[in-house]
Order: C-alpha cells, then structure tokens, then sequence
C-alpha cells in the first residue's frame, strides 16, 4: 500500500525523474550486455551494435514500463476528459442543444414531481401514517355544517364507542384563537383535540407532555396547551421554562404543558397547527359557539379519524362500521329535531354512509391532486421529447463519429479505450445536463411555491424545496441510456466495420440506415409538441375566460381585512360597540372614502348556507338553500353593488322587526313573480320547528360572484349585522381613493392604536385576492405555457437537424440536379415536402392524441370545451409555422449548392 | 516448453524474479542472466518484458531499488527482495509445488527430482 502511494506520489510530482531514472536504467542494461559480448570476444561496435538488437526497441520498452505505473489510469481519465471537453467544445451547438435538453427534462421531471410526491402524495409525520383513515360520513346531515367532512360531536362518540374496527379513534377542530404573552397580541392556529389525539398518533412530547386522555373527560377543567414544536421555537425562541407557565388564548388563562415532537405540525397541512388544546375547552376557545356542551347532532363540527386494527383493511372496516351508522340514523331520526323534515328527507337522510378516506389526504392535496398529476403527465411528455431530441442530435452526429472512430482505429487505438472516451464523453454531457437540471429543478420549486403560496406560509407549509433523488436518478438514467442508445452504439457499430471504406467515404453518407430512425423522432417530437401546445392553449385560455369573468362589481381601490374582538373576550355589546367606533375611525382615515363589514368573506370560497321558509311553501324547505351574510349599512356602497329596488340597510335596522337584502336570483328563485319588496320568507331553526317567515325583503341587489369566480352567483340575502344573533368575525372592506396598497402600512398602525389586543389578519387588496383565487389556475397556464413553448422549441431543433443533415448527405445529388436544369425555387420545393411529410404526419398523430386525452383535463377548464377546435387549430398553425421555417433553411442552403464544388467534393 | 517468454504463464515471470533475487541482490541484465542460468536456458527474458515486471513488482512492494556500481563500473539500477517479496515467493513457491505434482500425475509424467 505505502509502496503504491509513494509509486504515486513520484508519478505526479516527480516524472520527469522517473523517465531519467528509466532511461539510465536502460542504456545501463544494453551497456552490460554489450559488455559482456566483448568478454566473449566480440568487437566493441559489433557488440554494442547486438547488444542494442537483442533488447528491442528502447522506446516500446519505455512505454511497457509507463503503460503499469500506478497511476497511468488516472492520467488516462483525465486525457479522456480533456478530449471529451475538446470535442463538446469544437460543436457548441450540439453541445448546447443537449446539455439544455437534458437539463430541461430532468428539472422538469424533478420539479415537479418533488411537487407531487410532497403536496399529493406525502404521509402525515406520525406512526404508521397509511393505517390513519379519515372518518367522514356521505349525505347531507340536514342541520348546520362546518363542511362536508365533519360529523357531530355525539355521532363521534358513538362511533368511538361502538366500533370494532379502530385501535382509537380521535376527532379534532380547527379554530384561530387570540394569544397574548406580555403584551403582544397575536392570531394562532390551535387544534382543539380529543384525549386520544397523542396516543392514536403516536406523537410524543419535545418537553413536558402531551394531552392525555385524562384531560378529556370533563368540559372546562384543563385550561392546558401544548405548542407546536415550530411554534414554540419561532415564538418563543425555544424556551424552556415556558412548559408550566400560563399563556393567554382568548383571554383565558392557560397552562404550557409540553411542546410536541418536532416537525409535527398537526393533521391538516394546509393549516399548520400552532397549538393544541384539549376540545373540553371549546366553549373557552370558540366563544361565539358552543357545540360540545349542547350536544347537537344537527351541527356537524368535529373531523374524526380513526387507526385501523392490525390486518383490517380500510374497506373491511367501512363495510362493517355502516351497521352501525344506521343504528345511530335510525335513533336521529326519531329526535325532535327532525320532525319539521318531510318523510322523504328522513329517508334520504336513513341512506348516509360512512366513508373512510386516507387520513394524510387534506383540502390542499385534494384540490392539487388533479392540476399536479396533469403537470406531472405533461413534464413526463416533456422527458420523452426530451429523450427523441437526444437520439436525434446523436444520430445526425453519427457519421461524423463513425468516421473519427475509424480513423483513431486505423492508427492504432485500442477499441477499449475508445469506448472508454466515448463513455467519457456521455458521462460528460450527462453530468453537465444533471447539474443544470437539478439547479433548476431547485429554482422552478421554489419558485412554484411561491407562486402558489403567500410569502409567509412558504415557512410554514412543510413543502421542502430539495429536489426527489428517485426522480432525479429516473431521468438520468432515462436520458442516459438514450444517449448511450443512440450515440455510443450507432458509433460503436461503425468502429466495428471495415476501417478503410469508412475513411474513404468521404461524402459523409454515414449509416443511411439512421435517417428513417431520425424521421421517426421527428414525427414523434413534432406530435408530442403539438399534444403539449394544445393542452398550454386551453389551460391559458381558461385563466383568460376565469379573469375576463370578473365578480360583478370593480375590484380596483377597494382593500379588505378580518378581525375578531370577540375571540379577546368582548362581550356582545363590547363587540358592537367595537365596530361601530371602528367604523367611524375609518371612515375619518385619509384616503378612505368607503366602509363596509360583512360577516362572511368574499370570493375566499366560504359560504354560509341556510335552508328558507317562503310566505307560501312552508313544506319543502330543504332545496330553498341560499348563501348568505350579514353586512353593516355602506357595505353594498362600499363594494360597488348597487341598490335596484327598494332601500339599503340604515343605523335603525336594529328592531325586532328583521330585514333582508335580497339579490336578483333570489327573487326569481324563491319569491312570487311581481314585486319583491315587502315580501317575507324565513329561516329553518332545528330548535324550532314553528318558525314564521319573518324576515321582511326591502332591497334588491344585482346577482354578484359570492364564493369564487367560476361559480355562477348564487341566491343571496344580506341581514343587517345590527339584527344579527351575536358579533364577532367581521371582513372589513375599505374603498380608496388612490393605490390601496400604500395605504396598508397606515392602517396597520392605525388598528394598533385603535385597539392593540385585536389583532388584523388578511390585509390585502381585492385584486390580490382575485389574483390568488386563481392561483392554481394560473400556475398550471404558466407552467404548461413554459413546458409547450419547450416543446415546440425541441421538435423545431430536432426537424432542423434531419433537414440539415439530409441536405448535407444529398449535396451531390443536389449539385447534379442543379446541373441539369433544376430551379432553386424546385430544389426548395422538394426538400420543403420532405420535411411537411414528417410535420404533417406529426401533427395528425398529435391530434389524434390530443383529441383522445382532452377529456382527462376538462375539470381543469372553464367556458370551453376540451376538444376546442381552434386551440388545436392555432397550436397545429403555430406548429407549422415554426417547422415550416426550421425547413426552409437547410432547403434554401440545398439550393444553393454550386454544382461544380459539389461534384468535385466526391 | 520452447523458450519464449510469450509462452511464460501468467505469474511465472514473476517467480522467476522472485527466486533469482532470493539469494542476492542484482541488476536487470543479471536477474535476465540468473533465470537463464537457473532453467537450464529454457528461459530468456527479453527487456521488453523484464522491466515492465521489475517496476510493476516494485509499485507492489515486492522489489526495492538502489543505484550501485555493476561488473564494469557502470551505475546500474539493483533490485533485491522485501519482505513481502520474500514472504510472496514463499508462497509462489509451494503454490508451484502444488501445480507441479498436480500436472505431472495428470500427465501420467515420472516424478523428477527437483
């Protein structure tokens, strides 16, 4: 071993020594033979002259003693290296060209799907994530809901109870709370959690301990908390000591007991928990609603999971939790509650169903799931094409290597070491491709995630941008063997024939046998591009139509934000007194020349949904569903809504006489025809079954956008907030004079003065909120926008190269038809068919494709159909054109080859 | 066995280095000398294949060098055994003796005395 690295170490540094120290060697060597020849009586001459024939040739002598020192092999690498760098360097655009595409399709590939994999497909970081179903129950639970995948909180315990088929189960409520420590004011996220919660997850303590089930037995009797382990080191800075003190949430004293496992943040993603309180002390955290201590089965509230037993699957236990379901049904069913509900609603309602869904999936994976798997198919189109480019470049390159390799053959290469160049040079180009590829992949996700979330919850959203080393190796590998394929094999085969005629033929024929192979990648390429092309053209063109959409009223100068006295343990009339002085506040701030509060937001994808009673069709209540809010007067002023029929809401809508605001759609859809004002419906209470029609209609407003954009407005109907039955969350709208955005740092200081314990959240403008409304929408246009252009960019280098080697193989043909007569607008003529043949047969077998995969994508569209002929008609032309152009300058050069230089090239 | 050295199997060259070192220390045109002597001339190591083997065995650690005087005066390049030279030919040794009986009870040849 010592003996070789000190071989080694003489290599590197000292082999001009080594090569004297040989060179002596040897003259000493024929001198002694030489010598030993006199003795025996040869002359001096005679024996120097045998002694130099009987060693051989000093100089292969020298070079078989070079050929094993330790070491040679490195030299031989790094001599490979530099040929392999030499020859990338003499052809920079073939270099470029391939080196961009294999960046482009393994950073595509990369991003992506690193994307994917952590959006859509990642488990929640607890034990045994994949035996963690979600309990939900398909149906309409007829009462109040805080969405579909809530059930109520005694349904939940029944379920706990009376099911075989979990180890555990727990359920668990998001709620934002108010925390104050010294005196900072703040919003939290906190997961209101049952006592099973730790145990079921197999989530540990960081510090102290966890909720137990201990702490769940009786409501209001564990003021504890348990922080996030991110939470408590971002705001806390890590303090220890913190576990056994009091915090604040909502006013209400609580105590630390412990900091959970690090990188738990919950089990929703896309609401990463802060913190988490035992549900007994809902009525402390949700001060506005009880739902625990009333024990309402009609308010559906609770998320529920379950761990399934060893060995039980998940259809197993759905199939055999449905008896049960239906026994809890058929006891609902005969409660008090339901008797206002006709009999075909109770059968309707007899037919609910547990459904068990995987319990990492969540409201963000779900609404990705689709957009990212369509993004993760067209990157994969892109690594195809990617891969034909590849082929090509190497195949047109073929020949030229062929003839190289013959060369270096005939003067004495060993093949092995030629292959090893060769390997070389592969590894080269792929290393550089890699390299780009996953600096771009890093780039493109931070990027996406940017693009699809706001700045401060890129921390928080547990998405890393680091780059899935599965798909990294998958498209290298891919993309290797392409280049091995199609670059080292045709040029390996080429060192295998004869070496004189490959010299000899000097017209660069090459392998004919490669050109329909080249045409083939062509037509793959052009129909891969125009599939992407097509799919970029209707993803754009939705954003188009979704933006052109707008909500019915002007978005420019208006800005909004939320708030929550009531979370800081204000009263009602506290509250009330709050928002009127708020009011008044900001109607007095420069710049502001509108004010409008609305309990529910708009365009954030939230609905309050409520089943009416009319004057007359007090028996079918469940379709009349309309959306509505709660607003102050100015607030249909203040969006820009105006007022058709009747009045707005005054200061003096406080009587106990209620009434309504009602859109268009409204009128249509549940009033009689003719005029609406002083009509009366009224709202379904599960409490009470006797409820009058009592709200009294005295305005109307245009139909507006309620939920988000694509959805057509709605039925509505405002109240007025004075009428309502508590305050508390309110949107608070703001019309502006000039640029809301300068606006939003003075009013951040000016709610601080106003009143520093309640805190803002969602300050931003109206267009902001549209623009992100879309975001996904938006992301998927760009990103299939970017990888079409690609695509098109790819076929377009990819049918240039076939022509441009077609032209250079046919140089001679072409001079002697030029010879004879041929025009040059002829010449173009018939190389500008060959290369439409191949765009043309490309273009039908992409429309063949992009015709039959159209429907996969039409949830993604809005306002035109999948099979849209003039999407595929313009990315077909936009085709064309660009392959058209491509052709026409290899065409053009062929027509002006000068005959006499042709023929004599041969 | 005819007398060239592209005829030597793999690794005999080596043992003939090995043992014509084993007594004392020599230059390449001895060592060359010393293996024809000791195989009866059967074998004649010609320098093309001598000093690949000599520097190949020296990188191995079997060899080491010196520079001295040879018979004329003339510096020459001395190589003599290492340990590890010593302690290989040991076992290249009864490897041979091994293969030998082996070959010759395969052949059906009489035993020589080596």
């Amino acid at each position: 071993m010592i003996s070789r690295l000190r071989a080694l170490w003489m290599y590197v540094f000292r082999r001009n020594q080594l090569d004297d120290d040989l060179d002596e060697e040897l003259s000493a060597y024929v001198e002694l033979v030489s010598a030993e020849k006199v003795r025996s009586g040869m002359s001096t001459e005679e024996a120097f002259r045998n002694a130099r024939r009987e060693t051989g040739g000093v100089e292969q002598i020298r070079q078989g003693v070079r050929d094993i020192r330790v070491g040679v092999t490195l030299e031989r690498l790094v001599q490979d290296v530099r040929y392999g760098i030499r020859t990338l360097a003499k052809n920079p655009i073939f270099s470029l060209v391939a080196i961009g595409t294999l960046a482009l399709g393994i950073g595509a590939n990369t991003a992506m799907f690193s994307l994917l994999d952590q959006v859509v497909l990642s488990l929640l970081p607890v034990k045994q994530p994949e035996r963690l179903v979600r309990v939900t129950m398909a149906g309409d639970n007829y009462g109040d809901s805080y969405g579909p995948d809530r059930i109520s909180w005694p349904m939940f315990e029944d379920l706990r109870d009376g099911n075989q088929v979990f180890t555990g189960m727990f359920s668990v409520f998001s709620t934002s709370v108010t925390l104050g420590h010294g005196n900072r004011a703040e919003q939290a996220t906190a997961e209101l959690v049952s006592g099973s919660y730790f145990p079921v997850l197999g989530i540990g303590a960081a510090e102290g301990r966890t909720i137990a089930p201990d702490d769940d037995k009786v409501p209001d009797s564990q003021p504890v908390v348990v922080l996030s382990y991110s939470f408590w080191h971002n705001y806390f800075n890590g303090d220890r000591s913190i576990v056994g003190r009091t915090i604040a949430l909502n006013s209400y004293k609580m105590t630390v007991i412990g900091v959970a496992q690090p990188g738990f943040d919950g089990v929703q993603p896309e609401i990463p928990a802060q913190m988490f309180v035992p549900i007994m002390m809902k009525t402390e955290m949700t001060p506005h609603s009880d739902g625990l201590k009333d024990r309402r089965r009609r308010l559906a509230w609770v998320k529920t999971f379950g761990r399934l037993k060893p060995g039980m699957s998940a259809q197993q236990a759905q199939s055999s939790l449905q008896p049960l379901l239906h026994s809890i049904l058929e006891m609902e069913v005969q409660l008090p509650d339901f008797r206002q509900f006709s009999n075909e609603d109770r059968r309707q309602f007899l037919r609910n169903r547990i459904q068990l869904l995987p319990g990492s999936d969540n409201w963000l994976s779900e609404r990705m799931r689709r957009p990212l798997w369509i993004l993760t198919a067209l990157t994969g189109a892109v690594l195809l094409l990617a891969c034909a480019n590849l082929a090509n470049l190497m195949l047109a390159r073929a020949p030229a290597r062929e003839r190289e390799i013959a060369l270096r053959l005939a003067i004495g290469a060993a093949r092995a070491r030629i292959v090893r160049q060769l390997m070389v040079e592969t590894l080269l180009l792929s290393g550089a491709g890699a390299a780009l590829g996953l600096a771009l992949a890093l780039l493109a996700d931070r990027f996406l995630l940017h693009l699809y979330l706001p700045a401060n919850e890129v921390a928080e959203f547990v998405v890393s941008p680091i780059p899935d080393w599965r798909v990294l190796a998958l498209a290298l590998c891919l993309l290797l063997l392409t280049s091995l394929a199609f670059g080292l094999v045709p040029a390996l085969r080429g060192s295998r024939t004869e070496i004189a005629p490959s010299i000899k033929e000097r017209s660069a024929t090459g392998s004919a046998a490669s050109v329909p192979l080249c045409r083939l990648l062509v037509v793959i390429q052009v129909a891969l591009s125009l599939l992407l092309l097509t799919g970029a053209g209707l993803f754009v063109r939705t954003l188009r139509n979704l933006r052109g959409l707008g909500p019915g009223f002007p978005t420019d100068h208006l800005v909004e934000f939320a708030l929550d006295p009531s979370l800081n343990g204000y009263s009602n009339d506290q509250t009330e007194s709050f928002y009127e002085r708020l009011n008044v506040n900001l109607l007095a701030m420069p710049g502001v020349s509108s004010v409008g509060l609305s309990s529910m937001p708009l365009l954030k994808a939230y609905a309050w949904q409520h089943a009416i009673i009319g004057e007359t069709s007090a028996g079918e209540p469940k379709e009349a569903q309309p959306v509505l809010s709660e607003v102050g007067p100015g607030y249909f002023s203040t969006i820009g809504i105006p007022i058709l029929e009747g009045r707005d809401f005054t200061e003096r809508d406080r009587g106990p006489v209620k009434v309504a605001v009602i859109n268009q759609s409204f009128a249509k859809r549940y009033l009689p025809p003719g005029d609406p004002i002083g009509r009366r419906f009224g709202l379904v209470d599960d409490q009470d079954p006797t409820a009058l029609p009592n709200i009294e209609v005295i305005g109307v407003i245009p139909d507006t956008k309620y939920k988000d954009l694509r959805e057509p407005a709605p039925p509505q109907a405002y109240f007025s907030y004075f009428q309502g039955p508590s305050f508390r969350f309110m949107n608070v709208y703001l019309r502006t004079e000039g640029d809301p955005r300068q606006l939003e740092d003075r009013l951040q200081e000016r709610m601080r003065q106003f009143d520093s314990h309640v805190p803002i959240v969602g300050l931003e403008t109206m267009n902001d909120q549209i623009g992100w409304s879309l975001r996904t929408e938006r992301l998927v246009a760009s990103l299939s926008a970017i990888f079409g252009g690609l695509a098109m960019l790819l076929a377009v280098v990819g049918l240039y190269g076939v022509m441009a080697y077609t032209v250079t193989r046919r140089t001679r043909e072409m001079g002697i038809r030029i010879a004879l007569g041929a025009t040059r607008a002829r010449i173009i003529g018939m190389m500008m068919r060959e290369a439409s043949v191949m765009v043309l047969v490309g273009l039908s077998v992409g429309a063949v494709l992009a015709l039959a995969l159209a429907n996969l994508i039409r949830n993604q569209l809005f306002g035109l159909d999948p099979h849209d002929p003039w999407t595929l008609i313009g990315a077909s032309l936009s085709l064309a054109i660009a392959a058209g152009a491509a052709g026409f300058i290899p065409a053009a050069r062929a027509s002006s080859v000068d005959p006499t230089t042709a023929l004599r090239r041969e | 066995m005819a007398g060239s050295e592209s005829d030597l199997l793999q690794g005999t060259l080596d043992v003939l280095i090995l043992k014509a070192l084993a007594l004392q220390e020599l230059h390449g045109m001895g060592i060359s000398r010393r293996i024809g002597q000791m195989t009866n001339g059967a074998f004649d190591v010609k320098a093309g294949s001598l000093f690949p083997a000599l520097h190949r065995m020296e990188q191995a650690g079997w060899l080491t060098s010196s520079w001295g005087q040879a018979e004329t005066n003339r510096r020459a390049k001395f190589y003599s055994l290492t340990k590890t030279g010593r302690k290989h030919l040991q076992t290249e040794t009864e490897r041979w003796e091994r293969i030998s009986l082996a070959m010759g009870a395969a052949l059906g040849l009489r035993q020589e005395a080596r």
